[in-house]
């Protein structure tokens, strides 16, 4: 019988606000601890919580944009447990009351779409940052110092149903999360910067059993392939355990990026009890029919629609998928070229091989103005109809980075644009041929690699100008004869 | 000369017209607060010497005629769980014995900006938590009146201070009664506003859902002055209302219901008859006596009970040892939280912290924090309702005049009790005034206490005004009388 992994997700998304949750304290990006605090992101007593309203408009996009119910009356909660970094020792957080319920997002897996479904999107702050001295927890650590530089930044968690399947389909939904969240310019989506922080929750069961085995709960996957090498270790790990008949308890496991395993933390079975109740400092929030509209109304392409549009462009899923995670103007830009050229794959590949690629060596963020798409399709179009050959083509890119020029004066005034007449071609590889005897003698002879030697030859003698693979041709043709 | 009994507006034309200057009453406070306060401990710092320059600083204001308001040169006394930048905020608990706030409460930044003097910290039970000061970690106030009878709490220390004259009013909290029930049994007015018109911020909270500032004063006059200074929307307080004007002032034909459920058993006929007495002297003057039936505020001990240390269990943990206030030291983190709290904390705080903690856990949610927030939608519902039928409802503050030292420590439900009275306007969120209207058979003050519908706090202190006129209650304390 086959074993089943099943997966959920819970991301903590870090929202790009100018200021904290519930105070007017700048979000800072530093590396100065305790810079940006007052009264209320300290816990200090008296202090009070005043909601951000940019932080909900941000949260309501989000719940939009993954097609979730809004609740109409939303609801910030306590959640009650004690640790030093979490300054009121309760966390403002929601409850039964989520700004966004029952959501789905699109997603793509190895060039297949998948759906994830989204059981709900909800509001919270950050807490502060412990860093642990001499031990990694904090009741083996020599001291422990406390940043609350991070305390009160706005939080969106997303939590997944468990339908994920594999390591690969989670790691698509954190990419396809990321990029969401950048497109609505809500959040950096940096991962490296803990911008978004995700645990997992896994299960393995036997195909067709009616409950999912027992949920395990990774924290400290810190990039996508610790998260999906965290699954893959994850899931066999419980495997193993089943096919043993071993107990899998419900326990929250640390992900070491060293040893590349799983430990455990803490048992669930001793778990706290969070006393969830409803903030008094916080009335509830309205989210109105023309709140939501007027949030709705600011929603821009959403990576889903953008795939739709290079889809139909004639890219493949895969292609429109990688397409999406480039800038929003390489897509308008690839959009433009590939109605010129009428070519999308040889646009797609030029745009986001060569044309990427020069600027990033350039440390370009966007192309100069007079590199159009007009200038760049004529390009596309001289290598398509043979008229150059592509390393013609990297030149003429190049050089058109540099200055402003027309792509086929300056092939032409370049003498880059290749021999394809036959009969001049044909005079050309007669020539080598005559010159060569020698060599045509040990091709006969079956020394098959020197077919390029002469190859080169012809393309020297033309200066560049005849067309490899015709000219491979004619010579096959000759030597035959 | 004495002039610490005089309403402020008595004072601030006196200021104006030059015969008084604020450093004279500024003095007199201060001469006041030396001859009392070793008997009745009502302030638990005196802001003497620092606040001299700013009482000149008045004096300079009125010769030019340039005074801020009708507050500029006032001596006022705050409850020591308010802020006030630069000083101790102690909330009456070892835990923050030490605590410096570094920025003023919202009530705190207005009242300075009206050239208001504050004349120190005034005494509580521990985080407002009781109903006779006994709580305080720093030993109780005394009563006025009598200083072998408690004050009455958790603002015990305010109540007391304008009774005794050491400040021409004071601000307190109220959560289930604690600004009202010490003003009843100190013979001084105290009101407590609809909840959100003072902004809380800066208040240490208790019950966050129930805490209201509020000022105790001599009289109606001045507790109208003061509450229309420190009230108006606060954006530092999601809670705090946006101004409404939806008052309607009706002050020559009121109906008036006597709530039949605060004139039953637990009621002293001493206050019992006060009401009456009160009653008839307003259908004197053409207004309209009715009984209501509220049956619900029979339960508002219960409700309370839940509601308040649930919040409080919440709102206290932040006194951790960590970040500030007592620390004990232990050999984990969790072990130093557990060792500061149980030190810092007293007995009646750790009490209240472990019910709403049990209120809350998986399990008993429902059945009881649940309960009570339904129970306290019916209560609304209930007042709402006969706000329909009537303008005002009245009853007695408290229960019975001030009781000893040590009456009702050792029982809790009746300590509990003596709040009876004045929880409903908390759960309700309305407006809720006492007044002082005459004296019990022992010769203790007795009040009697007017709430009507949210929003209307202007009414019903017009209203309260005229009542206060009515009534000949002659402010007699005990240490007043002795010294003369």
């Amino acid at each position: 019988m086959n074993i089943i992994p099943t997966i959920g997700m819970e991301t903590h998304v870090e929202l790009k606000t100018n200021s904290k949750m519930f105070c007017r304290c700048y979000v800072l990006d530093t590396d100065l601890p305790n810079e940006s605090l007052c009264p209320t992101c300290l816990g200090l007593p008296g202090s009070l919580p005043a909601p951000n309203k940019k932080a909900i408009e941000f949260i309501t996009l989000l719940a939009l944009s993954t097609n979730c119910s809004i609740t109409n009356e939303g609801m910030f909660h306590r959640k009650n447990y004690f640790y030093p970094d979490l300054p009121k020792n309760y966390q403002i957080s929601q409850f039964d009351l989520p700004v966004g319920t029952e959501g789905s997002l699109e997603i793509v897996v190895d060039g297949e779409f998948e759906t994830v479904e989204i059981e709900r999107v909800h509001m919270e702050e950050d807490t502060g940052k412990s860093t642990h001295i001499g031990s990694g927890r904090i009741d083996s650590a020599t001291s422990t110092h406390l940043d609350f530089n991070r305390a009160g930044i706005p939080l969106v968690e997303v939590v997944t149903k468990p339908l994920i399947k594999s390591s690969k389909e989670a790691v698509a939904y954190i990419e396809e999360l990321r990029q969401l969240v950048i497109d609505l310019n809500i959040s950096e989506g940096k991962l490296e910067k803990g911008n978004l922080r995700f645990d997992a929750n896994i299960s393995v069961a036997y195909e067709g059993d009616k409950e999912l085995g027992t949920k395990v709960e990774i924290k400290n996957m810190n990039s996508l392939k610790s998260l999906e090498k965290a699954i893959e270790y994850e899931i066999s790990r419980q495997t193993k355990m089943l096919k043993s008949k071993e107990n899998i308890i419900q326990e929250t496991r640390h992900w070491d990026e060293k040893k590349e395993v799983t430990s455990s933390m803490r048992s669930k079975e001793g778990s706290a009890d969070y006393r969830y109740f409803s903030d008094p400092d916080i009335p509830n929030m309205i989210l109105s029919e023309d709140f939501v509209n007027t949030i709705k109304a600011t929603i821009p392409v959403l990576p889903s629609e953008k795939r739709k549009v290079f889809m139909d462009s004639g890219l493949s899923i895969e292609d429109s998928n990688n397409l999406g995670k480039s800038s929003n103007w390489i897509g308008d830009f690839y959009i433009q070229v590939s109605e010129i050229t009428k070519d999308s794959k040889a646009s797609f590949n030029f745009i986001t091989g060569e044309l990427q690629g020069q600027l990033r060596k350039l440390e370009l963020l966007s192309l100069p103005n007079w590199v159009t798409a007009k200038n760049l399709s004529e390009i596309i179009i001289l290598v398509n109809n043979d008229k150059i050959s592509f390393t013609s083509a990297k030149e003429i890119l190049t050089k058109l980075i540099e200055e402003k020029l027309e792509p086929e004066e300056y092939a032409v005034s370049n003498n880059l644009i290749q021999e394809n007449d036959i009969d001049e071609i044909g005079k050309i590889v007669l020539e080598v041929i005559d010159s060569n005897e020698e060599v045509i003698i040990r091709i006969s002879d079956g020394e098959d690699k020197l077919i390029g030697f002469l190859v080169g030859q012809i393309i020297k003698l033309s200066k560049g100008k005849v067309n490899p693979s015709v000219a491979k041709e004619l010579l096959l043709k000759e030597i035959n004869s | 000369m004495e002039n610490h009994k005089l309403s402020i507006s008595k004072i601030n034309k006196l200021f104006k017209d030059k015969e008084l200057k604020p450093s004279e009453l500024y003095d007199e406070v201060f001469e006041r607060a030396a001859s009392t306060e070793s008997i009745i401990h009502g302030h638990l710092t005196l802001f003497q010497e620092e606040n001299i320059q700013k009482a000149l600083e008045s004096n300079t204001r009125y010769e030019k005629g340039e005074h801020l308001g009708p507050l500029d040169g006032i001596p006022i006394a705050i409850k020591d769980n308010i802020n006030i930048s630069g000083h101790v905020t102690s909330c009456s608990s070892k835990m923050l014995a030490n605590y410096v706030s570094p920025y003023d409460a919202t009530v705190i930044t207005k009242l300075k900006k009206e050239g208001v003097l504050f004349t120190g910290k005034t005494n509580l039970d521990e985080f407002a938590m009781g109903s006779s000061t006994e709580n305080s970690a720093f030993g109780p106030t005394k009563n006025p009146w009598d200083p072998s009878r408690v004050p009455g709490g958790s603002s015990g220390g305010s109540a007391a201070v304008v009774s005794a004259g050491s400040a021409i009013a004071s601000l307190g909290s109220d959560t289930g009664g604690s600004i009202r029930q010490p003003a009843s049994f100190c013979g001084v007015v105290g009101f407590k506003p609809t909840y959100g018109t003072v902004s809380r911020y800066g208040l240490i909270a208790f019950a966050s859902s129930l805490d209201q500032i509020g000022p105790i004063t001599n009289n109606v006059e001045d507790a109208k002055l003061i509450f229309n200074s420190i009230s108006g929307h606060d954006p530092k307080d999601a809670t705090s209302l946006i101004a409404t004007k939806t008052e309607q002032p009706n002050l020559n034909k009121a109906k008036i219901g006597i709530i039949k459920e605060l004139m039953e058993d637990g009621i002293s006929e001493d206050a019992k008859e006060e009401v009456y007495k009160v009653a008839k002297l307003m259908e004197a003057e053409g207004h309209e006596i009715v009984e209501v039936s509220l049956p619900l505020t029979k339960m508002s001990i219960s409700i309370y009970y839940l509601i308040a240390p649930a919040e409080c269990s919440a709102n206290l943990s932040r006194f951790d040892g960590v970040r500030y206030g007592a620390r004990v030291s232990g050999n984990t983190s969790s072990e130093m939280m557990e060792l500061t709290r149980a030190e810092g904390f007293g007995p009646e705080v750790k009490k209240r912290i472990l019910l709403g903690t049990y209120a809350l856990s998986a399990g008993y949610y429902d059945a009881y924090y649940g309960q009570a927030l339904k129970a306290r939608a019916m209560m609304k519902k209930e007042f709402t309702d006969i706000y329909k039928q009537v303008d005002y409802v009245i009853s007695p503050t408290t229960p019975s005049d001030p009781f000893k030292f040590g009456e009702k420590s050792d029982n809790q439900l009746e300590m509990y009790m003596s709040d009876l009275c004045t929880i409903p306007a908390n759960l309700v969120g309305m407006p809720a005034i006492s007044i002082p209207t005459g004296l019990s058979s022992q010769g203790l003050p007795l009040s009697v206490q007017i709430m009507s519908p949210a929003n209307t706090d202007n009414t019903l202190l017009d209203f309260s005004q005229t009542l206060q006129s009515l009534v000949s209650f002659i402010d007699k304390p005990i240490l007043n009388r002795t010294e003369k």
